[in-house]
């Protein structure tokens, strides 16, 4: 189109040259009637969505069938309600569909903080609600920092907003902010810090409404709180999965910024005092003291303390003294700790007592913070004094049950000056402070958090941090008190049982570290050993016969752990104590853990020097001999009881303590020293077990040849056969292992002593001479005790004898025994006086198998042939037992154990053995 | 020549094996140590505290040269001695006492240059860090706690802070058994061990705990393994646990977290354990008196050495110097005239009288002469006192140390001399035979 107008003018210059043109300016024709209007005109036509045709499936809508898009422009709406709405469904929205949150998360902020300065009360209020619930449990995970930074420049705008209900709103946002972000403080803490100073400054508006006021300084009070300060309790976080060596990022510390706003937050601590010394007149003037104002009050006393905290702790370039210089010093003495003691003018009710005791609390340790700067006149301090005095003790507060509970929640915030008051004070004043102290300590519920940071306090008084050095002349006024508090704490344990396991641990660790620096200090040495005897108690008592077990038994495993490291640190642990917790280790309900964890201290104290070495012994010497094992009796044995028996453990005892033993010092000593205990506690017959466990010890310690005396071989050959036998009896003969168990140790003491074994062979044989035999009364053995099972027991006792190679070399040399014992019971066959002819039977038909049965896979076992010669030996003796001649028999055997023969002669035996029996 | 020592707390002497053949070199005698008792002082000497039975009020510290079986030189400090540690250079001796003090003597003179209340209960062993510059100590009240040196002779430093400590650690609920330093001076981490039956990692930069190893049984010795990739700890029901220290393991193993293995061969407890970088073996004392050499890698036996019937508490690996393990007479006589003739015993109290005197140390840079370069003020004041008069062996030495240079020297001066000579000579004689050469054809 351009183009063919451009032509077309060119072609006209070319034709009319220097023709004069005339035209008319200014005026147009006007276009005739009927000209056709062809110009187009076209316009955008919206459709609004026809809503009951909108296919608005898959979008997420709220209840109103709105999309999150829809609803965020809404919110723009001019009409106060279709915002409150809007804001509705927004939550609505986001409660049923999560994800479209996450998803436009930053589109919402980005609309929905437009209205954190809206006029309207309600919307506000709507939104405030909105992001409380939803918006930030929602985004807590992402990047905040960005999404907070969104935020708060319209907070500070509505902060500056001229109607002061906007502003308190924008407070409130803030606050809602710090909740859920503590860094945000610290990245804007000036700016934050004037804008609270300028609200607190319109004090016209604060004494009109303390709910807003309130409010407003709870906030505060939050922010001050995440001033760093000096003092941090050393977070134990033992991270045990993290690789060691590892790169860890720098993450910023928040506390940069802060050096910087002491000039702010000065100012704004005296706005603060203003505003309490505003309030004063008020409390005066009214009857009583209401909720809200005290509420108020409290919070900016709160605020005060935390800021004159962090003048003086905090983390900062410039000294303290700098920062308290004569203005904010002078305002605080005067205007605050001049004021002090606030108390009600009308005695109205034990509530507002307390309220004003809370409120004294907070002003007295405000000045004793502030006294580590400036020094006090005498008769301010003493008021102090007189104050911490009454408080401790309780007189102040109203003795209701409120009271009570007000006095345990606010006591605590001042105890932390204790340690330091007590330090310096004189020696007047401080006795009365600790006197004080030790009442309240006392006095309290020893479940209470009070206790606890009483226990805290007396960790600090007691052991010295470096810092503290209680003067001279005041030493015995402390050393009085610090008796009190050691000889409290076990009666502190006792009366705490096992309700609070967490305040028993602090106990505990109390008492570890006072053992573990006890070693240095001659007095609290002395107290710590005395603290022996009323710790017994802890663990278990006797009265009359009777046993009590402590708490001990039923506190949680890191406790009782504690406990027995306590123990290590008694420089000479005394009987009764050991005897308490040997009845411990002696309960079965004690874990397995924590029994061989008592031993394994009590050892490394014994090695250490904090027993005696008798006592050590013995405590060794009542655990094998007292040990009861669970099930009683030997012979179930199997798999399946694993659950319920304890022998596992006891057999775990056995080879501790003969390692623990052996380690003591010179093997003949000890050997001798345990040899005497062994052979009084085995003389008593005790279970099996337990007579197993200590022959184990005993060969353990003993060498080859033995070294038992004269007496202990004569009175363990009366003791062995008995044994031998019930083990014999009571344990199955194809249990291999459990017999081996149980009848080793004997075999290592004959071939240490054949002497031994000679006697032991001499005590069976007399077992089974007839007069034996028919006494009921011999109790040498508690199981095998007829007599048919006795010769049964013997006959296997033999047989395993012969099985064993080593002792089957020994007890060759003693064929007359054997042969005297072959004797008995074959004449012991043959005389049928006593037994009827089922009894017999019963008998012999035993013997049969007991025979055979060890025969038949005798016979294929490599060392056969000593087993084969013993058998051999006893059915030859059996079956000519119908008063054959036995010497006979005897060279018979003898010729067969030489000889060697083969499966021929058994066979031969057999049948002649059958032949008797017909 | 590395050498294994070992020594126990019965009277068996001091064993001495060389770790490659296996040979039994010399016995040193008469030596009942207690646990960390045994140190070699740089390399130069060996020094052993000396168990006393309890009644004794006085401690017990011998000396031994190398090549002599008896001690040399015994010293009785004011209270029983347990572990001993030198630094590296073996300038300075550190005891720790049974009350709880640190005592630090320099070995040159023999003088007790500090003492200071370290510990509430007897203190049970000593380390130092690989830079010389911190002192770890462990405690029978299960405290661990690191010193630096700077700190404990800065006086005014000590005045102003709350305590000389560097770092307290006190988790540990029983006595401290054995403490290992990795590597990185103050960077490093340490392990301790302890009867509470568990191993600490800590870190000496951070000073916080990074890591609790729960055993089966108290551990009673730990060795480090040089690329810190796990620890040894010998326990007391006989076996060498290996922890983790860089992995993470899975809980799900036989003996709880971090424990990713053990070596077994014994049923006796392990009571001492060191490492031997030099060929990757773990060297482990146990309660019957034997020393066991494992190799890391198969976590076999290679080795056996049998101490005594007692048990073995201590090992050592020493690397012998070089002169000792010629065994040239006449090497090592002047040797030990350097070691021995200088080390006076070790004073029992700090003198006083010397408290004027400037006790400062002088750090010289490490040069030719095999002395220490850490020497306290004094003892260079005396060498120099020594100099001065010319009588000394020192000097001597140096005075032919000086005429060897101005030898050395002359000798240079002559092959330059004799150079010029011949390059003169060179140019006479072309210079005469370009002559006769010239003369010649002129002649022609």
């Amino acid at each position: 189109m351009v183009r063919s107008k451009a032509s077309s003018k060119k072609q006209q210059k070319k034709g009319i040259d220097f023709k004069k043109i005339k035209r008319k300016l200014g005026r147009k024709l006007p276009p005739p009637k009927n000209a056709t209007n062809t110009e187009i005109k076209s316009k955008a036509i919206v459709l609004p969505e026809q809503s009951v045709a909108t296919n608005k499936e898959g979008l997420a809508v709220s209840k109103k069938g709105l999309t999150l898009k829809e609803l965020l422009q809404q919110t723009s709406h001019h009409n106060a309600k279709v915002r409150r709405d809007a804001l509705m469904g927004i939550k609505d929205l986001v409660i049923n569909h999560p994800a479209e949150l996450r998803h436009h998360r930053y589109a919402v902020i980005e609309k929905l903080r437009e209205r954190i300065s809206d006029d309207d009360k309600v919307v506000r209020e709507a939104l405030y609600q909105l992001f409380k619930s939803e918006i930030f449990p929602g985004c807590a995970e992402d990047n905040q920092g960005l999404f907070i930074s969104l935020l708060m420049n319209y907070i500070f705008n509505a902060m500056t907003n001229l109607a002061i209900d906007i502003r308190l709103m924008a407070f409130k946002f803030f606050d809602l902010v710090v909740q859920y972000y503590p860094p945000c403080f610290s990245l804007y803490a000036e700016k934050i810090l004037q804008s609270y100073e300028d609200i607190l400054r319109k004090n016209q508006f604060y004494l009109e409404d303390k709910g807003k006021l309130k409010t407003t300084l709870s906030g505060l009070v939050r922010c001050l709180s995440l001033l760093p300060s000096k003092k941090p309790e050393s977070e134990k976080c033992v991270s045990g999965d993290r690789i060691i060596h590892a790169f860890e990022p720098d993450t910023p510390t928040a506390n940069t910024g802060f050096s910087t706003i002491i000039k702010k937050l000065k100012e704004l601590v005296l706005v603060l005092i203003n505003c309490f010394q505003d309030f004063i007149p008020l409390l005066n003037s009214m009857p009583q003291l209401d909720v809200l104002s005290f509420d108020c009050i409290l919070s900016m006393l709160q605020s005060i303390d935390i800021a004159v905290r962090f003048f003086i702790y905090g983390i900062h370039e410039e000294t303290p003294e700098s920062i308290c210089d004569q203005t904010l010093s002078s305002a605080l003495s005067k205007k605050l700790l001049g004021v002090f003691p606030l108390y009600p003018k009308h005695h109205l009710s034990v509530k507002e007592d307390d309220r004003y005791f809370i409120l004294n609390v907070v002003i007295a340790a405000i000045f004793l913070h502030l006294r580590e700067l400036v020094c006090p006149s005498t008769n301010v301090f003493e008021k102090f004094l007189e104050f911490i005095e009454n408080a401790l003790l309780g007189t102040i507060c109203s003795s209701s049950r409120s009271g009570k509970a007000t006095w345990e929640k606010h006591i605590p915030l001042l105890l932390p000056f204790i340690p330091k008051l007590a330090s310096e004070l004189e020696t007047g004043w401080q006795s009365r402070i600790l006197e004080s102290f030790t009442r309240t300590f006392k006095d309290c519920n020893p479940e209470s958090s009070l206790k606890l940071a009483c226990l805290s306090m007396i960790e600090e008084m007691l052991i010295p941090r470096g810092y503290m050095h209680f003067s001279k002349a005041s030493d015995t006024v402390v050393l009085d008190y610090q008796t009190v508090w050691i000889r409290e704490l076990p009666l502190l344990l006792s009366l705490l049982g096992d309700k609070q396991p967490s305040s028993s641990q602090v106990v505990l660790c109390l008492l570890l570290r006072l053992g573990q620096f006890s070693g240095s200090n001659p007095f609290l040495f002395g107290e710590y050993e005395n603290i022996q005897f009323t710790l017994s108690e802890f663990y278990s008592t006797c009265q009359e016969g009777n046993l009590y077990y402590g708490p001990f038994m039923r506190l949680p495993r890191d406790c009782q752990e504690l406990s027995i490291c306590c123990l290590y640190y008694f420089s000479n642990l005394n009987v009764l104590l050991l005897k308490s917790v040997t009845f411990c280790c002696l309960c079965s309900e004690l874990e397995p853990f924590i029994f061989f964890r008592i031993i394994e201290v009590l050892h490394a104290a014994y090695k250490a020097g904090h027993i005696q070495i008798a006592d050590h012994i013995s405590f060794f010497m009542t655990l094998l001999s007292r040990f009861k094992i669970l099930p009683e009796n030997i012979c179930p044995v199997r798999e399946s009881d694993v659950k319920v028996s304890n022998h596992g453990t006891f057999k775990s005892l056995t080879t501790m303590l003969s390692s623990y033993l052996s380690q003591i010092g010179d093997s003949s000593v000890v050997f001798h020293i345990v040899e005497k205990a062994i052979l009084g506690l085995i003389l008593l017959q005790p279970p099996l077990e337990n007579a197993c466990a200590m022959l184990r010890v005993l060969i353990v310690l003993d060498s080859k040849p033995t070294r038992l005396s004269e007496q202990s071989i004569i009175a363990l050959s009366n003791f062995l056969p008995g044994y031998l036998m019930d083990v014999v009896h009571c344990i199955p003969e194809d249990d291999v292992q459990t017999w081996r168990y149980y009848i080793l140790p004997c075999f290592f003491m004959f071939d240490r002593s054949s002497k031994l074994l000679k006697l032991v062979l001499d005590v069976i044989g007399s077992f089974l001479t007839d007069s034996n035999l028919s006494l009921p009364s011999d109790t040498s053995t508690r199981y095998a005790t007829d007599s048919l099972s006795r010769i049964n027991a013997t006959i296997s006792l033999l047989l395993l004898i012969y099985k064993d190679v080593k002792v089957q070399k020994i007890i060759s040399s003693f064929r007359t025994e054997i042969g005297s014992i072959l004797q008995s019971i074959a004449s012991l066959q043959s005389s049928e006086v006593k037994m009827t002819l089922e009894e017999r039977h019963r008998f012999q038909s035993s013997v049969l198998e007991k025979t055979f049965s060890p025969c038949e896979d005798g016979g294929e076992q490599p060392r056969g042939r000593s087993s084969f010669g013993g058998n051999i030996e006893k059915i030859q003796g059996l079956a000519n037992s119908g008063g054959n001649c036995l010497s006979q028999i005897l060279q018979n055997c003898n010729g067969i154990f030489e000889r060697e023969k083969g499966v021929q002669e058994f066979v031969h035996y057999i049948t002649l053995l059958e032949h008797h029996v017909k | 020549m590395n050498v294994v020592l070992a020594s126990s707390s019965i009277d068996g002497g001091i064993g001495c094996w060389d770790l490659q053949t296996g040979a039994e070199q010399l016995r040193y005698k008469t030596c009942a140590s207690p646990p960390h008792g045994l140190a070699s002082i740089g390399c130069r000497f060996l020094a052993c505290s000396q168990l006393r039975d309890p009644s004794a009020a006085s401690g017990h510290v011998l000396y031994w040269s190398w090549s002599k079986p008896q001690a040399q030189v015994k010293s009785f400090p004011a209270e029983p001695i347990k572990p001993l540690a030198g630094n590296s250079e073996g300038s300075y001796i550190v005891g720790g006492g049974s009350s709880g003090d640190i005592y630090f003597w320099e070995v040159a003179t023999g003088r007790l240059l500090k003492k200071w209340h370290a510990h509430y209960r007897a203190v049970t062993c000593l380390v130092f860090s690989d830079d010389d510059s911190l002192l770890i100590s462990g405690s029978e009240d299960g405290c661990v706690r690191v010193w630096s040196l700077f700190m404990i002779f800065d006086d005014v430093r000590k005045q102003q802070a709350s305590h000389l400590y560097e770092y307290s650690f006190t988790e540990h609920t029983l006595r401290v058994t054995d403490i290992v330093m990795g590597y990185g001076g103050g960077n490093a981490i340490i392990v301790s061990a302890s009867e509470d039956r568990t191993c600490k990692v800590w870190s000496l930069s951070r000073g916080r705990l990074l890591r609790n190893v729960v055993f089966p049984s108290i551990i009673d010795a730990i060795a480090i393994d040089p690329g810190e990739h796990v620890f040894y700890a010998g326990g007391r029901d006989g076996k060498i646990y290996i922890a983790a220290l860089n992995v993470e393991s899975t809980p799900s193993n036989n003996y709880g977290l971090h424990i990713i293995g053990s070596l077994t061969d014994q049923s006796k407890p392990v009571t001492c354990l060191a490492y031997s970088a030099e060929r990757n073996l773990l060297l482990s004392g146990s309660e019957d008196g034997m020393i066991r050499v494992w190799d890391v890698k198969t976590k076999n036996i290679l080795r056996m050495f049998r101490h005594s019937k007692g048990p073995v508490n201590n090992i050592l690996v020493v690397r012998l110097p070089y002169l000792l393990s010629r065994a040239e007479p006449k090497v090592q006589a002047s040797s030990r005239r350097n070691e021995f003739s200088l080390h006076p015993p070790l004073e029992k109290y700090a003198n006083s009288s010397d408290e004027d005197m400037d006790n400062r140390a002088i750090i010289t840079l490490p040069d030719t002469i095999d002395l220490p370069s850490y020497l306290s003020s004094q003892l260079i004041n005396d060498h120099i006192k020594q100099l001065q008069q010319q009588g000394s062996s020192a000097a001597a030495e140096m005075e032919v140390k000086r005429l060897k240079l101005d030898g050395q020297r002359s000798m240079e001066m002559f092959q330059q001399l004799k150079k010029v000579y011949d390059n003169l000579q060179e140019f006479c004689v072309n210079e005469l035979l370009d002559g006769q050469a010239i003369e010649g054809s002129k002649g022609k």
